[in-house]
């Protein structure tokens, strides 16, 4: 009968250290960023500078209305602002302004038809009465 | 899902848009210049549509007659009481309260209700308007008036009003600093007048050219805007209306310019214009490519500012100015001739 024996047991073997996995992390991580950041660079186009003695702005007015008869207001509304650049040319009835100019606002023209195109039978719109006017005050001097 | 869009299938409901109002109109003449209340009156089939919902809970329009009289009659009551504010807030009576104060050695004087209340509202208008409606410009304006060269600025900081009690104020100012209340006056007593008139959903009051409108549910009023080179045209007419099944709205619309209230000059050419527009900044006439401003606001005390403003500090800062403190609208004519308006005016356009 064997009888246990005080045998020493052989010590557990030891874990292989392993590499530090952390480099590599880092470096796939720098790589990462770097792919995304060429990739943004490729697909967003960087702003053009454009210096003030570059630009002109240009408004295209558009009426509102067909012609109107005479004495009746006709609205206009700048539609677009237009950055043009050297060597560009504004659209045929546009009005190019200086950049020291005011920027365009809403224009309010009186534009009366023009006579040709008014039949000759037909007698001239009456114009609705306004009973309330807003004035400067104080009187005329001559 | 698939969302339709019904193009072309139907068509928009577009609410009818009222006929402007055809008003009965009461003049005077006060503040030195029109005063005119314009009351929605008429009767339309049967039902009170002008003059309806007055506030004693009748129809104010049970017939024409009636409603008739009951305009004078009110219209009086408030000319009547213009005349008692405009008696107390003048500069060009020596017992005025305000000509009393301007005389004052004093640097702490009360001041009965109706001059504190006008002299709060001034400090309202110098706020709103950034310190260009200035009710400290009587010497510079005096100078130009006269021809006289003017030295010194604004001093809109140097003067305060505390109320005291049952309305009355008092006022803290360096000695023989004075005051005109000019426009602000007029915008103040023109949004008064209009308070008095409560029973009427639909009025106007008309001081010399700055109104102070309220418009009923579904009502509208037409302004003309008065084009300074031809006293019967019009640059533009606002149309100022109140959607249906709301309630009464409440606007304010000045017209202030350099091109009227002006004085002749000394025929050198190169001599400033010489006009009642003071510019703080200078203590002189403003200097300006804007010949006439009309503002819309929500109160004639504000647009009078605003309106005076634009003027003074020019069609670029002056429209800026008009943005930021989110006018209504606001409609400009330069010294080029364009007449140019805020975007925020189209929707009050009469096309």
């Amino acid at each position: 009968m064997e009888t246990p024996t005080n045998r020493p047991v052989p010590a557990a073997h030891a874990p292989k250290s392993k590499p530090d996995a952390w480099p590599m992390r880092l470096a796939l991580g720098a790589g990462g960023i770097a792919a995304v950041s060429a990739l943004t660079a490729a697909i967003v186009m960087p702003p053009q500078t454009v210096t003030n003695t570059q630009v002109t702005q240009q408004t295209v007015q558009q009426p509102l209305s067909t012609p109107v008869p005479a004495s009746t207001i006709q609205v206009v509304q700048p539609v677009k602002y237009v950055q043009l650049l050297p060597g560009q040319t504004p659209p045929p009835g546009a009005q190019v302004i200086s950049p020291a100019d005011p920027t365009p606002r809403t224009v309010v023209v009186n534009v009366p038809a023009p006579a040709a195109k008014q039949p000759a039978a037909q007698p001239p719109a009456a114009q609705k009465p306004v009973y309330i006017k807003t004035t400067q005050s104080g009187t005329v001097v001559p | 899902m698939t969302v339709a869009a019904a193009v072309g299938n139907t068509t928009p409901q577009r609410t009818p848009e009222p006929e402007p109002i055809v008003p009965a109109s009461f003049n005077a003449t006060a503040m030195g210049g029109r005063f005119v209340i314009h009351l929605d009156v008429e009767w339309s089939g049967r039902q009170p549509v002008r003059g309806a919902g007055r506030h004693d809970g009748r129809a104010a329009a049970d017939n024409g007659a009636d409603a008739a009289a009951d305009a004078r009659r009110d219209a009086h009551v408030v000319i009547d009481r213009v005349h008692r504010w405009a008696e107390r807030l003048t500069r060009h009576t020596e017992t005025s309260d305000l000509s009393v104060l301007n005389s004052d050695p004093r640097s702490v004087i009360p001041v009965r209700p109706t001059l504190a209340a006008a002299l709060l509202a001034a400090m309202v208008a110098a706020d709103a308007s950034e310190g260009f409606a200035d009710v400290t410009l009587l010497d510079a304006r005096l100078a130009a008036e006269e021809g006289r060269e003017h030295t010194g600025a604004s001093r809109i900081g140097e003067w305060q009003i505390l109320r005291r009690h049952r309305g009355s104020g008092i006022v803290r100012r360096p000695p023989g600093l004075r005051f005109d209340l000019g426009g602000v006056g007029k915008g103040w007593i023109a949004d008064r007048a209009l308070d008095l008139l409560s029973d009427w959903p639909s009025a106007v009051v008309d001081a010399d050219g700055d109104l102070a409108v309220r418009t009923a549910a579904g009502r509208a009023w037409e302004v003309g805007v008065a084009d300074p080179r031809s006293p019967d045209t019009h640059l533009t007419v606002l149309r100022l209306a109140a959607p249906a099944g709301g309630l009464p709205v409440r606007w304010g619309v000045a017209t202030s310019g350099v091109s009227i209230h002006r004085w002749p000059s000394d025929g050198a050419a190169a001599e400033p214009a010489r006009h009642h527009l003071i510019d703080p900044r200078t203590g002189r006439p403003a200097v300006t490519d804007v010949v006439q401003a009309t503002v819309v606001a929500e109160s004639a005390l504000r647009a009078e500012a605003l309106a005076k403003s634009a003027v003074i500090a020019g069609s670029v800062d002056g429209f800026a100015l008009l943005e930021r403190s989110r006018v209504r609208g606001a409609v400009l004519l330069t010294a080029k001739g364009d007449v140019l308006a805020l975007p925020v005016t189209l929707p009050l356009l009469d096309r």
